[in-house]
């Protein structure tokens, strides 16, 4: 049985995961919806952000489109092992009750 | 690390809520706006054709050009909030739907001939609606339905509602998408 991971369990970083797990393999999402979506303030989410990035979960890309800074996210191959590895040990949890 | 059944429980509860919200703000956000924009133009441009047929043709040229322009500023920001490589693609293949459908629809309408303009409209109301139904199909089974009951008013007042059939489709068929789209929109 996989364990669960302690850096994505965290309430924010769960949100971030299963949002970037909904999306197909390759997408990426704009910080400021994906802030709308986990209505969070921009510190919160970017220092969450920070932790999975170093953690090596998510990808995040920093471009200009139409001359204006953007920021996209994206589950890293590993993110998404790691977020339904996450997910298989919660619903286990739940089976041996 | 441990965690409690209760615990876990509401872990999993905490991503279906928010795996659900994500999938329906991408699906829903595109028809909110369709709905409402088409919905206002059905129902500014069959009032006028109702009552002052002399200037709809304008009317129509001016509503058309105006949703287009609409339909580019608002297609190009959902675009943004989503990089998908994947949907790049299909949108190519979105468009060439759109193109062969003008076309065979422009086609078919050439070859039966339609009598009079009520029977025109009614027929270039379905092909339209034909496109909607598909490209919900294609991009979200939540968002198919919407077509259907718009479909099932543009025959009604066909049918039904000859003498009225332009106002029919302004207040009904317009209306009702204006009310679906906000629902989608505030209650989805």
């Amino acid at each position: 049985m996989a364990d669960l991971n302690e850096l994505i369990h965290q309430p924010v970083r769960l949100r971030i995961m299963a949002v970037l797990a909904t999306l197909e393999a390759g997408d990426e999402v704009d910080f400021i919806y994906l802030r709308q979506l986990l209505d969070v303030t921009d510190g919160n989410l970017g220092a969450h952000l920070r932790k999975l990035e170093e953690a090596g979960y998510i990808l995040v890309n920093k471009t200009f489109v139409e001359r204006k800074p953007r920021t996209y996210v994206s589950a890293s191959p590993e993110g998404r092992r790691v977020f339904q590895e996450h997910v298989a040990a919660l619903q286990a949890i739940l089976t041996q009750k | 690390m441990n965690i409690s059944p209760v615990e876990a429980e509401e872990a999993l509860a905490a991503i279906q809520t928010v795996a659900q919200k994500t999938r329906r703000s991408i699906a829903s956000g595109g028809a909110t706006v369709t709905l409402v924009v088409t919905g206002a133009i059905w129902l500014i441009g069959f009032i006028v054709t109702q009552f002052w047929p002399a200037i709809s043709p304008y009317v129509w040229i001016a509503l058309s050009v105006l949703g287009s322009i609409i339909s580019v500023f608002w297609g190009s920001r959902l675009g943004a909030r989503v990089h998908s490589p994947a949907m790049n693609a299909t949108a190519r293949r979105m468009a060439l739907f759109w193109l062969f459908l003008i076309f065979f629809g422009g086609s078919a309408i050439a070859i039966a001939a339609p009598l009079d303009g009520r029977q025109v409209t009614a027929l270039i109301l379905l092909f339209a609606l034909l496109g909607h139904l598909a490209m919900g199909l294609l991009l979200s089974f939540s968002s198919v339905w919407w077509p259907l009951p718009i479909a099932a008013l543009v025959l009604i007042c066909y049918f039904f509602l000859p003498a009225y059939f332009y106002l029919g489709m302004g207040l009904l068929g317009g209306g009702t998408m204006i009310a679906l789209g906000l629902i989608i929109h505030f209650r989805w």
